[in-house]
């Protein structure tokens, strides 16, 4: 008998990357340190394993309703994380478990923040680092592309869809996932071949590129990119931009696509506001346009790289990198933030409300690539927007409790909900965590996770709870009802006899 | 007997005014720079009493602001009104209102010290002034001594103009020449929708009034009780504060120069009462009795002051390691001065317990949450408002429910009420719009020299009409310290964008690139008003002759 269930499906799946992935790196780790390269092949060979059996076991739903599916997105993020907790913890390469559960959860949800000592750390622990956050960028992109458009099937929800380029990467689900996973892995590649000819080891042109490819960051080094070359920060700078533009873009250029690029709004817009930071950065700190651009692009595509210590150049270049890091990658991207798009319907309805307060009845039309938005699609961005600014709020003052300085505690917090990792103050412009104390580190994790599972599934998550909470009371309120009657009811039979 | 004419009609009867060019907005800056004027000449008489040290500044600038009120509200009528006419007098009478207002600061030289010269003196002397009229409570002033009585109380004037706007003292007098003032009310009223408390404008605008002068006067007699009656001009001074929700006062060390519970009891008290809706107060005075808990913005308003002490005590106890008294009194004093939009202070100096940059991060992290929420509609506090804020909770809700079923309709309520899809998107328009004005503060503060943290707050504390912000721009700081001249005129600017309400500044510069756009085709529209004007009275001489 098949168990039909959505969240089990793709938690089966994600398990598979995930054991295929650890089972690589405990290979790639054969020669180096062999305890390390057994313990992983282990794992990764009995996860792989025992996924695929249940594969067969597990099938989804035709049509999963919206709530299930959110909710199965945040149990499979968080599931994940946990998983690479245990790996880590398990094989001794972080003793600590809190130390274990803030790596993992940087991996996956791709942040550049980590605890890993790489002078110290084995080829297959820093391989696996760079494999969570490879497939953190895998599964975030399904999720982006297939679940919300296909799986869904709702234009109601349209505001965290694709709109109709997806519907030509992706016409149905197996297709789209198909295609995803050649294209990625086809990047990643293409990444890695790149910094190999840019004259980086093979070790760690896989672990750079993999970092590029997932906006990851990761790059088993104290001092990031900044110690390699001009011709792999020009490869790095490529790789982010592509990164940060996103799946489409990618398979626009695969199919030799001119058109679409021209025409696509967000890529204007992306392009614009990295053009923009690059020259507000380099014109007013005197900072070589270089190591502005790369830093601009670095931020946006929340990556996280770094080729100097960006955190002295003052106030102004932090700001406007905090900014680009906030608004973040285009639809369709790895990485994380509030998306372009998102921000540019959101600019255009606040223009609209503008004009409305001279005109009341003006018909204000918001489009996106060609189609115009409902207002309830407009609205349902607006608490999208809310909701970012409260989840970085509480996160800023989750940190600030924590012991966090306040500069920390703000860019820190903007820093971890787009799932870039550097940050002013404690955690620095490389994203080393040593400098943040223990509640510091711990806070950090449930703010990259929201930023990496994006708002909607996070607010399915408080929707189930309240939705439990609701029925809760209503059975306990129907129960006391019940126990009352049956009360006054036998009070009543004894007063008749 | 000749009727009154309605006071919401928007055409008028030429009869009842004297002016030849017709311009709302020149007529009402006219009529608000008049009242400002009286507000100067009284601080004149103060000043000619006691110190004399500023009396000429204040007596010069009396008659400057006076004759120009008067000889702009003399020349000019009120003309056919529309909305985007409306939200340009408004916006014009504000900016006006501040740079004019700067003129005592500026003649008397208040900014004269640590050898400024002229440029940053008037910078200075307009930030002041803005801080003031928008009723906010940041300062550049270092020197509280040097300045006589007159002009102190001046400053403290210019937050009790600002508190419920000059623009409303302006809706009273329009009636007898015929404006419709209605709209007035609504584009400078705090809150989504003008709480009207009878069908006339008028009317609303004089019970408003009364209520505001009321309160003032218990302030200060609360004050001047609390001080153990020593000084009158302190409690008349910090009742102008705390009736406006503005933060100024005449001590460098604000309410902690007293370092009286009492007065920071009454403080609180008037602080609270202040950030609450004016309307609200007047039902409770003419109806005898307490409408508060019925309202459910208030009692929101209450549990987030409430909430918020509460966290604050517990981390100033724990973290800061003050005793559980001192956390108290420093921690309630400081939230019901930010969650009020206030600004004063009770620290006695730098490092001590009311010192609030001293604070562990989370604290001042609730304080900067606390300056962007501001009070309640209809107060004459700033900030985003508990109202829209609860929409804004709301919308966040929709969107979690709408998770579960995507094509759910599901009203928004406040209270009973459902709160209707215009008002809803308006709320979210004004808050993103409140958010990409935050951002932008951040970029040019910060580029103009001012470091992030500092910039942070005091952009988000100008917007909000809060006074002192973080880091260097704290309560025992001042804004000369933390910021450069052109960082402080930006400052000034949001302060006064804050204070409106972001729509009729925003609208105002929509409308004026609408004139120049215009002009370039036709001419400007006053020239050609004047030409015609002066055309028409060239052909009756010349059919006399």
């Amino acid at each position: 008998m098949r168990i039909v269930s959505w969240a089990l499906a793709s938690l089966i799946d994600a398990g598979l990357a995930v054991g295929v992935a650890t089972l690589l790196c405990g290979l790639a780790g054969i020669g180096d340190d062999n305890a390390d390269a057994f313990a992983f092949g282990v794992v990764g060979a009995a996860c792989t394993a025992l996924t695929a059996v249940a594969r067969r076991r597990v099938a989804p739903p035709a049509r999963p309703t919206a709530g299930r599916v959110f909710a199965g997105i945040g149990l499979l993020w968080t599931v994940l994380v946990l998983f690479g907790a245990a790996v880590y913890a398990g094989t001794g390469s972080l003793g600590r478990l809190d130390d274990a559960l803030v790596e993992s959860a940087a991996g996956f949800s791709t942040s550049a923040v980590t605890l890993l000592d790489a002078a110290e750390a084995s080829r297959t622990v820093v391989l696996f680092r760079s494999a969570t956050g490879w497939v953190g960028g895998l599964i975030a992109i399904l999720i982006a592309v297939v679940t919300m458009p296909v799986v869904l099937r709702s234009t109601a929800l349209i505001g965290y869809t694709t709109g109709r380029r997806g519907q030509d990467l992706v016409p149905n689900a197996s297709t789209g996932i198909r295609r995803v996973l050649i294209l990625y892995s086809g990047f990643t590649a293409a990444c890695v071949a790149a910094y190999l000819l840019s004259g980086l080891g093979p070790t760690d042109a896989l672990v750079v590129g993999l970092g590029t490819a997932s906006t990851g960051g990761f790059t088993g080094r104290v001092d990031s990119l900044a110690g390699y070359g001009g011709g792999t920060h020009a490869v790095a700078a490529v790789g982010m931009l592509v990164a940060g533009a996103g799946i489409f873009v990618i398979w626009w250029i695969v199919r030799g696509r001119v058109s679409p690029l021209w025409r696509s709004q967000e890529l204007r817009v992306f392009v614009l506001l990295l053009a923009v930071a690059t020259a507000a950065i380099a014109i007013h700190r005197d900072i070589g346009w270089g190591e502005a651009g790369f830093m601009a692009v670095s931020m946006m595509s929340t990556t996280g790289f770094a080729v100097a210590d960006w955190t002295g150049w003052g106030e102004s270049a932090a700001v406007v990198l905090l900014v680009a890091a906030g608004i973040g990658t285009m639809l369709g991207s790895p990485g994380g933030g509030m998306k372009v798009m998102r921000a540019r319907l959101l600019m255009g309805s606040a223009g609209g409300e503008l004009r409305r307060q001279l005109d009341p009845y003006a018909l204000i039309l918001v489009r996106r690539d060609g189609e115009t938005l409902t207002r309830r699609t407009l609205d349902r961005l607006g608490g999208h927007q809310v909701a970012f600014v409260v989840l970085v709020g509480s996160g800023a003052m989750l940190l600030g409790i924590s012991g966090v300085s306040l500069l920390g505690s703000v860019w820190g917090a903007v820093s971890a909900v787009s799932t870039v990792g550097p940050a002013m103050g404690e955690i620095g412009a490389y994203g080393r965590l040593e400098g943040l104390g223990r509640p510091g580190r711990l806070a950090l994790v449930p703010l990259m996770m929201g930023g990496r599972m994006s708002i909607p599934p996070l607010l399915a998550g408080v929707g189930l709870v309240l939705r439990w909470y609701r029925v809760a009371v209503r059975q306990s309120r129907f129960q006391s009802r019940l126990a009352d009657r049956r009360h006054a009811r036998s009070e009543s039979g004894n007063d008749d006899g | 007997m000749a009727s009154r004419p309605d006071p919401d009609t928007p055409d008028l009867d030429p009869g009842l005014s004297r002016g030849w060019l017709a311009s709302t907005t020149l007529h009402v800056i006219g009529l608000a720079l008049a009242a400002v004027s009286v507000g100067m000449l009284a601080c004149t008489l103060l000043e000619a009493l006691t110190s004399r040290r500023d009396t000429a500044a204040l007596a010069v600038s009396a008659l400057l602001t006076g004759t120009a009120g008067g000889l702009l509200s003399y020349i000019t009528r009120p003309g056919v009104i529309r909305k985007r006419h409306i939200f340009a007098t408004v916006a014009w009478t504000w900016i006006l209102i501040t740079v004019v207002g700067a003129l005592p600061f500026i003649l008397s030289g208040t900014f004269a010290f640590g050898g400024a010269g002229f440029v940053e003196q008037v910078v200075n002397s307009v930030f002041e002034s803005a801080s003031g009229f928008s009723a906010s409570g940041s300062t550049v002033l270092a020197d509280f001594e040097s300045p006589g009585r007159g002009l102190m109380m001046y400053r403290q004037l210019t937050h009790w103009y600002g508190g419920m706007g000059v623009v409303v003292l302006a809706v009273a007098v329009l009636p007898f020449l015929g404006v419709g003032g209605l709209e007035l009310i609504s584009a400078e009223a705090p809150g989504p929708s003008s709480d009207r408390l009878t069908p006339r404008v008028s009317e609303t605008a004089r019970r408003l009034w009364v209520v505001y002068i009321g309160f003032t006067l218990c302030a200060a007699l609360a004050f001047f009780a609390a001080d153990g009656f020593s000084s009158l001009y302190d409690a008349v001074a910090h009742a102008f504060t705390v009736a406006a929700t503005g933060g100024f006062s005449v001590h460098a060390d604000s309410i902690g120069h007293y370092d009286s519970v009492a007065v920071e009891t009454v403080a609180v008290v008037f602080m609270i009462l202040g950030g609450t809706s004016f309307s609200m107060h007047w039902r409770a005075v003419a109806d005898r009795t307490l409408p508060y808990h019925r309202n459910s913005e208030f009692r929101s308003y209450l549990t987030m002051l409430g909430l918020t002490a509460t966290v604050i005590v517990i981390l100033l106890w724990l973290e800061n390691g003050f005793p559980l008294g001192t956390s108290i009194r420093a921690g309630v004093f400081t939230v019901a001065s930010l969650g009020t939009s206030t600004g004063l202070s009770n620290a006695t100096g730098p490092g001590s317990p009311g010192d609030y940059v001293m604070w562990v991060a989370g604290a001042q992290l609730v304080l900067l949450f606390l300056m962007v929420v501001g009070g309640c509609t209809g107060s004459t506090s700033g900030g985003i408002k508990v109202m829209r804020m609860r929409v804004l909770g709301l919308m966040m809700l929709r969107t979690v429910r709408h998770t579960q079923t995507p094509h759910a309709v599901i009203p928004i309520r406040l209270g009973r009420d459902v709160i209707g899809e215009g008002v809803v998107s308006r709320v979210a328009g004004f808050f993103l719009l409140h958010f990409l004005l935050v951002i932008s503060g951040l970029v040019a503060v910060t580029a103009l020299e001012g470091d992030l943290v500092s910039a942070l707050g005091a952009v988000v504390s100008a917007l909000g009409n809060m006074g002192p912000a973080l880091n260097e721009s704290g309560p025992t700081s001042n804004f000369a310290v933390a910021f450069s001249q052109p960082a402080r005129l930006v400052l000034a600017l949001l302060m006064v964008i804050g204070r409106l309400e972001i729509f009729p500044i925003l609208l105002a510069a929509m409308g004026l690139a609408d004139r120049v756009r215009s002009s370039r085709r036709h001419g400007p529209p006053f020239l050609h008003q004047v030409s015609r004007r002066l055309g028409s009275i060239a052909g009756s001489r010349s059919d006399d002759v």
